[in-house]
């Protein structure tokens, strides 16, 4: 394992980013986008929602538009760092082949991408972070940052893990807006799942525990130790199966 | 001996390609495969730098391989120069190592020019040099080089042989996929892939 080939790694990784126009265009208008309409749209009503991974009997009152700030946020960050994700794995996959026959270990491939991925998502944590309280006061601005990280990990493990088992880049785009728009884009709206049928199958979606994370931070005092430990370990099953995934197909026969 | 392949065979789905592949390539020799489109000359390449696996068989490399893809795998986003530092760490190369054949290979491919374009902006021909030059920056004793000369013009395909027979006095063996007649004449030994028998 050599450090200097990481590095290397890295900083060329993050230069083929940065220099793909629509990939700044994207992190910079997205979250804005979706904010904007929100503040352009939801009203100022107190609505009362269930705080599911706090505990069945606890409600809160918040406007319409807090919690959709908070939601929209969450939904953009996801769609957002599972994108590049599987940009980053995905792209460059021939190229990164050739780079293992010339020398790289997949393992040091591996890291670098997972350094650059670990980069993405702290910036448009913050990004995000910063926006959504510029539109919304949040209660605990860096537990909620802390909540977009792990919305980012989840995605983000869950868009390698896309990117290293399909080759198709149309179709790896479609495996992410599916379940983007399905789980983070609906299903974990707390104003759908507070009265949804069939709660079960929500809480089992990759971005209930992160999204609760935002929620309980933004807006409440509880805890958020549990949803945090819970998105940890459902971000590090993806994570691990796109790794080994990773590793299966690019090493050298 | 540099390269030994030895009872390889390969199959996708029922359809054999490559039926019980065997030789040798010895060092100072220019060994061309020849074979229609689709005989499975790309496979058995891909078999050989260890991109693809065989059903049965075995290859053995002894020394330092540089291979050529047939289509150019680069990274669109990243200038000339870059992808030598790139591959320069990737071989392990110190700077002072790097710099130098860098600049050698830039000014044989009579390419430097171009050294701070991104791929993204060059034309096939230049991005084929570049495909080229990376399988020759380490200095490798085994060059797999699959059709390397796609868009080349004929001065820089008569610079191409030049130097592949250069390495080939130094001690190098080559082995070329190609499908001119023409070059007959530069190769040591010829192979025909045909219904996935080299004969």
């Amino acid at each position: 394992m050599s450090v200097k080939k990481i590095t290397t790694g890295v900083s060329m990784i993050l230069r083929m980013l940065v220099r793909q126009k629509i990939v700044i265009l994207l992190i910079l208008v997205i979250p804005a986008f979706f904010l904007t309409i929100v503040e352009l749209t939801s009203s100022d009503r107190i609505l009362p929602f269930q705080l599911a991974s706090v505990g069945e009997d606890i409600f809160v009152n918040i406007s319409e538009n807090g919690i959709s700030f908070i939601f929209f946020s969450v939904a953009s960050s996801g769609f957002l760092v599972s994108f590049l994700a599987l940009n980053l794995i995905q792209k460059n996959n021939l190229v990164n082949r050739r780079l293992i026959i010339c020398g790289y270990h997949p393992v040091e491939l591996l890291l670098s991408i997972l350094t650059v991925l670990v980069l993405v998502i702290t910036f448009i944590a913050v990004y995000v972070g910063l926006l959504t309280n510029a539109f919304y006061s949040i209660e605990h601005l860096e537990k909620f940052i802390l909540g977009l990280v792990l919305i980012g990990f989840v995605y983000g493990s869950y868009g390698l893990a896309v990117g290293s088992l399909i080759k198709g880049e149309l179709e790896g785009i479609l495996m992410i807006v599916l379940l983007v728009n399905i789980d983070v884009g609906w299903l974990q709206n707390p104003l759908f799942y507070a009265e949804a049928q069939n709660q079960i199958i929500i809480k089992f979606l990759p971005a209930y525990f992160p999204s609760q994370t935002c929620i309980i931070t933004a807006v409440t005092d509880f805890s958020s130790s549990s949803s945090t430990m819970y998105s940890l370990a459902y971000g590090s099953i993806f994570l691990f199966f796109s790794m080994l995934t990773f590793f299966y197909k690019m090493r050298t026969k | 001996m540099i390269l030994e392949v030895k009872n390889i065979e390969k199959a996708f789905g029922r359809k054999p390609v490559l039926k019980d592949i065997n030789f040798l390539l010895e060092p100072g020799s220019i060994t061309g495969i020849v074979g229609e489109n689709g005989s499975g000359k790309t496979v058995l390449m891909e078999i050989i730098v260890g991109v693809k696996k065989a059903q049965k068989g075995k290859v053995h490399i002894n020394g330092k391989l540089g291979y050529c893809p047939q289509k150019a795998m680069l990274f669109s986003h990243l200038t000339v120069k870059e992808h030598f530092d790139y591959f320069s760490i990737a071989y392990e190369l110190d700077k002072t190592q790097s710099k130098l054949r860098t600049e050698e290979l830039l000014d044989h491919f009579n390419f430097g020019k171009y050294k701070q374009e991104r791929i993204i902006n060059l034309s096939g021909g230049t991005q084929q040099k570049l495909n080229l030059s990376l399988a020759l920056l380490h200095q490798p004793n085994l060059l797999i080089l699959d059709e390397p000369y796609n868009g080349f013009d004929w001065e820089t395909y008569e610079r191409f042989w030049n130097y592949t027979t250069t390495l080939k006095n130094q001690g190098c063996a080559i082995l070329i996929v190609t499908h001119l007649l023409s070059e007959k004449v530069r190769l040591d030994r010829i192979y025909k892939l045909e219904n996935g028998i080299l004969v």
